[in-house]
């Protein structure tokens, strides 16, 4: 064998490179969907009312959440359309919760998947996320039940801009991925993690106006002035607040009250950005790790 | 340049481990797969840190430096279309890292690898199992990891589900399913594969012996397709049958490469003289 002879085949083409390339982002397609057909199907399997779980457990929570906070804030009494509120904000931060929670360990529980095929490292948090979307659509189900309900009793305005709520989901999909990506990252060099970002999400809840309204907070005093500073540069509080501008604010007066969807694209943008570096800068790692 | 001093190196250290070289082919079918001088490090495993409160405490204390330990030194071979290549060695030598190496699951430290076409890797059967869900929804699962689409896997479904044997079993939660039943399975998906190359490793040995000669039959047929193997495996009669070539890796060097026979006999000489 001659030197001449082995340095041609050396190198892959450019055109083989690119039909690997390919093959792999279809093979990862395939992956997530059937990741997220699993994630689905087995979440809800074992109850004996199946998927239907997931239209009435928003519900009940709405329902638990009314009778409690709707009784010792009295918001139940000064608005008659609170268990809309309520509800408008569970369901968005529960699909961040959801996407977040689940992806923090998502590499680190399919390390059998991981170390023995080639596999993008993108699937798992996408997958979860795709799952906690699929959840909130059913979760739109229950809501538009108690918008029907409110309506029919007639506490609001049907107006077809509730459909502006769509354009918010890609923003908030991409904040949940970034999200997703960076502690799915953190995880897997720093197990312990997993208890701070309970704790973390306990904190994340109450600095989100879900069952209390934030004209209440600001009363002036220097405390009340921080912390509405504080929820002021919460994400979430910002994806919450526009989804009710249309839902709720809007029901109660038949007009579309335009939040800043600019600022959500901006947010979500910069955090999945930020962890797509993240995974690009410590991918490599991952592998010795999980 | 560069390249032509590699290759040169390659060219000496075949010419002192073959003994008798068959690698010089006359009309000269291209590499398939193509490994050059591939170092690999790892961190000691018992030296990683993996939360941070330990984090937290060695740096305080100054204690971040890690110790290294080479899986892999200066491995070079060539296999070139429809040959096979068996890896033997003891454990623990670094066999398994390098298939990890050739499925692009890990990248060398150093040394660059060419795989030529598909690959389909049988590092482990059901891998991606998830014991939650049922038989089906992992045969759909599995399938995709190994690259297939859905389409193609509705195709296969029942070809799989007759080879495994569990047709009444399908929907059954794969929890509830024997070790042997998983592996039936696992193989069934994984082998009914349409690659240029497989990479194995110490699965051909699975179920009851009807099995394990089906099993054989399936791998035969994918050899006289053409198929490239590239085995892991204890089993020195399957890698003298499989194989053209054979590469015996002892503690993480290059102990020998060339003929299958050859190796595989020098391989068997060196563990009977460790025994007495």
């Amino acid at each position: 064998m001659s030197i001449k002879e082995k340095i041609p085949v050396n190198k892959e083409t450019l055109k083989e490179r690119a039909i690997k390339k390919w093959r792999d982002t279809k093979k990862n397609a395939n992956i997530t969907r059937e990741l997220v057909k699993k994630n689905i199907k087995i979440q809800y399997r074992n109850s004996v009312i199946g998927i239907f779980w997931t239209v009435l457990n928003p519900f009940l929570n709405m329902l638990v959440m009314y009778f409690v906070f709707g009784t010792i804030l009295n918001y139940s009494e000064t608005d008659k359309t609170y268990a809309l509120y309520l509800l408008c904000g569970n369901i968005i931060f529960n699909m961040m919760r959801g996407a977040t929670s689940q992806s923090l360990t998502s590499l680190v529980h399919n390390r059998g998947l991981l170390t023995k095929n080639k596999i993008s490292y993108y699937v798992f948090p996408l997958s979860n996320n795709l799952s906690a979307l699929v959840n909130f659509l059913f979760s739109c189900i229950a809501l538009l039940g108690v918008m029907l309900f409110v309506w029919i009793r007639g506490e609001s305005v049907f107006s077809w801009n509730i459909l502006l709520a769509f354009l918010m989901l890609p923003a908030l999909f991409l904040f949940n991925y970034g999200m997703s990506m960076i502690l799915a990252t953190l995880y897997v060099f720093f197990r312990d993690i997993q208890h701070f970002y309970t704790v973390f999400l306990t904190l994340w809840t109450y600095l989100t106006p879900i069952f209390y309204k934030i004209d209440k907070i600001d009363n002036g005093k220097l405390s009340g002035k921080f912390i509405a500073g504080v929820i002021n540069l919460n994400p979430m509080y910002h994806y919450v607040e526009y989804f009710r501008d249309v839902i709720y604010r809007c029901s109660s007066t038949g007009q579309a009250v335009p939040g800043n969807l600019m600022r959500l694209y901006l947010i979500g943008a910069a955090f999945f950005v930020i962890g797509v570096i993240v995974y690009n800068f410590t991918k490599r790692k991952y592998i010795f790790y999980i | 340049m560069v390249n032509l001093m590699e290759n040169k190196e390659n060219l000496q250290n075949e010419n002192i481990e073959v003994a008798q070289s068959e690698v010089v082919e006359v009309k000269e079918p291209e590499n398939i797969i193509e490994v050059n001088n591939v170092s690999m490090e790892f961190f000691l495993p018992n030296e990683k840190v993996d939360n941070l409160k330990e984090f937290v405490i060695r740096l305080i204390k100054g204690k971040m430096e890690k110790k290294k330990h080479k899986v892999l030194d200066n491995i070079s071979f060539s296999v070139k279309k429809g040959e096979s290549i068996g890896l033997i060695g003891h454990n623990g030598a670094g066999k398994s890292t390098l298939l990890k190496i050739l499925t692009g699951i890990m990248k060398p430290t150093e040394g660059s690898v060419m795989v030529r076409g598909t690959v389909a890797p049988l590092l482990n059967l059901g891998a991606g199992f998830d014991n939650e869900a049922s038989a089906r929804e992992n045969v759909y699962l599995n399938g995709a990891i190994l690259g297939y689409s859905k389409r193609e896997i509705e195709h296969k479904y029942k070809e799989i589900v007759d080879f495994a044997e569990l047709h009444d079993y399908m929907n059954m939660p794969l929890k509830n399913f024997s070790s042997g039943m998983v592996a039936r399975l696992g193989f069934a998906i994984a082998i009914d594969v349409n690659p240029d190359i497989l990479l194995v490793d110490e699965i051909l040995s699975v179920g009851d012996e009807n099995f394990r000669k089906k099993c054989a039959a399936k791998i035969n047929e994918l050899r006289d397709r053409g198929v490239t193997f590239v085995i892991v495996s204890h089993n020195m009669s399957q890698i003298k049958n499989l194989c053209q070539k054979a590469v015996w890796i002892e503690d993480s060097h290059m102990r020998a490469y060339g003929d299958s026979k050859e190796v595989c006999d020098e391989y068997i000489k060196y563990c009977n003289s460790l025994k007495h």
